[in-house]
């Protein structure tokens, strides 16, 4: 399998740190179409949009940016970057989807997840009482609409389905559907029994922690009859390309401790992640993919070795890094890493093989 | 006050015609459908495939005003002082709770409150607990033990724990719990067998 690259974006409306002004959402959804062709040009193999239902993020609708992304974008997989696949309709999800197909020749591709902001649940009347059963069943609906056409289907969260007949059909044989995991055991045995593309979401912590999940995933394909070694395995986390070391970390530092507010909780207020716990988390044994071309090829590889990955999504502009800094950051992603990582990995398969 | 269920496992007849292992569930969890529960039901079931078990499972949040008025043993309804009776009764007592506020549920406590003083000593004890993350794995130690540490019970040297990310829903899928739930078993399992019928 070919190591792939991309980026992802949840679309924010913070203001820059540096002027104080606050981008109007008409200019973000802009922007976020300019990343997604930015990161074409240069090369890179996914453009992921991330859900969130909320004024301080324009990726409510991430398939309406990924069609509009399709008709700007020549060669670039368009992924959601989750899709909260438990507060809406498979049937819904798969049009959309395999609209974006059709528009863009083939490039769609879904990530389905639990949701790891849960704004939705109340949004479209679902309850977080049913938490798991709502994920296990729609993912169960979105897989056989895939799968066959037409359906008979019947669950317990939406109106069963009579020989239904679900269009359009996906632009080739099929839409990749991956799961997102944020990384808890039950969700990696789970889709490892499901035989299905896992996208792994990394935080903070070591670069290790997510070795024995990945070992949950593998053994519970294995268990169900999967072939392991065809099954793709991704991870998205946040990270930054920068000229230098010292300018990737100052760059990304002030917004990304901005984003994580939410995230990183002391006594029930959001907390500022000190600027040392942040320069810990770009060490080589840490997770985070920040800092120069040279340090971010050298973490991916890191990856690849501990997890062998075969795609790594990365969010450059998490907390409202300004156009201009994220797209230069985009650029060196695609022109500066992600050849030198997929001649590297592929060197590597070869030798194995 | 809902009846103490009684399992449908087999009061079967075993090997050389011994009883089954009579074992009490006390469940600390208030939810019909648990984590806590389902971290046990992969424990019975474990156990149920290395000797005969007959289960039992008393919800301490079921058990209505006549418990919770309570404050003495002799105060409560004859219901539930049969209730008790069966946790004072089994072969294995299972003691399984969520973690509420860094301990088990007060509701929990105050079961064993009415248990008698004496009459889990030197009763196998099962310590079993659920949590939000692993920070509260140590609960167990902490808290659990030392409660039946109090009553002079035999509790079982591994105790199990499962944290929120174990779970899809109440189902427990992380193997490394399995794992530990057959190992912290087997080191009991010679003992329990000696013990089939002797609770009372």
């Amino acid at each position: 399998m070919p190591f792939e690259l991309g980026i992802m974006t949840f679309g924010e409306v913070t203001e820059d740190l540096a002027t104080g002004a606050l981008p109007s959402p008409r200019q973000r959804v802009r922007e976020t179409i300019e990343q997604a062709q930015v990161a074409d040009q240069v090369g890179l193999d996914v453009f992921g949009v991330g859900e969130h239902h909320r004024t301080d993020f324009v990726g409510s609708a991430p398939t309406i940016l990924l069609a509009a992304a399709a008709e700007r974008t020549e060669t670039i997989k368009l992924t959601s970057s989750v899709t909260v696949l438990s507060s809406e309709d498979p049937v819904r999800v798969w049009e959309q989807f395999a609209t974006i197909d059709l528009l863009s020749a083939g490039r769609a591709e879904i990530i389905a997840g639990r949701g790891s902001y849960t704004e939705s649940f109340p949004l479209f009347g679902y309850d977080m009482k049913d938490y798991a059963d709502l994920f296990r069943e729609k993912l169960d609906l979105l897989l056989k609409i895939r799968e066959q056409n037409p359906i008979t289907w019947q669950g317990r969260f939406r109106p069963a389905l009579v020989d239904a007949d679900i269009g359009p059909r996906a632009d080739g044989d099929t839409i990749p559907v991956w799961v997102g995991v944020g990384g808890s055991p039950a969700s990696a045995v789970s889709t490892g029994r499901l035989g299905l593309p896992m996208a792994l979401a990394l935080l903070l912590g070591p670069i290790t922690t997510h070795v024995p999940t990945l070992e949950h995933y593998r053994a519970a394909a294995a268990e169900a009859g999967h072939d392991v070694n065809a099954l793709p395995v991704s991870i998205n986390t946040h990270g930054f390309v920068g000229r230098s070391s010292q300018h990737a970390r100052d760059t990304m530092y002030p917004y990304f401790a901005k984003g994580m507010l939410e995230n990183n909780h002391q006594r029930g207020e959001g907390f500022l992640i000190p600027r040392a716990a942040f320069d810990a988390q770009s060490s080589p044994r840490a997770g985070l993919l920040v800092g120069s071309a040279q340090e971010v090829i050298d973490k991916l590889l890191a990856y690849h070795e501990l997890y062998g990955l075969n795609r790594a999504i990365i969010q450059m502009g998490f907390g409202g890094v300004p156009q201009k800094e994220h797209l230069e950051a985009i650029e060196r992603l695609g022109t500066e890493v992600a050849p030198v990582v997929r001649r590297e990995v592929a060197a590597q398969e070869r030798s194995a093989a | 006050m809902s009846a103490p269920t009684i399992a449908d496992t087999a009061p079967g007849t075993t090997e050389a015609g011994a009883p089954a292992l009579r074992v009490v569930v006390v469940n600390g969890s208030p939810n019909e459908q648990s984590k806590t529960m389902g971290l046990v039901g992969v424990v019975l079931d474990t156990l149920g495939g290395m000797l005969p078990i007959e289960t039992s499972r008393i919800d301490v949040y079921r058990l209505g005003p006549g418990f919770t008025e309570a404050t003495e043993r002799d105060e409560v309804t004859p219901e539930v002082d049969a209730t008790i009776r069966l946790a004072e009764e089994a072969d294995l007592l299972i003691s399984a709770t969520p973690v509420y506020r860094g301990s088990y549920p007060g509701m929990f406590k105050h079961f064993f409150d009415l248990v008698d003083q004496y009459a889990l000593a030197n009763k196998p004890v099962l310590l079993a607990a659920t949590g939000g993350t692993d920070r509260h794995a140590l609960v167990l130690e902490h808290a659990l033990r030392p409660l039946f540490g109090f009553f002079q019970a035999l509790t079982v040297p591994v105790a199990f724990f499962g944290s929120a990310g174990d779970f899809d829903g109440t189902t427990l899928l992380n193997p490394s719990v399995y794992g530990r739930i057959e190992m912290g078993l087997n080191d009991v399992v010679g003992v329990l067998r000696e013990r089939r019928g002797l609770g009372r």
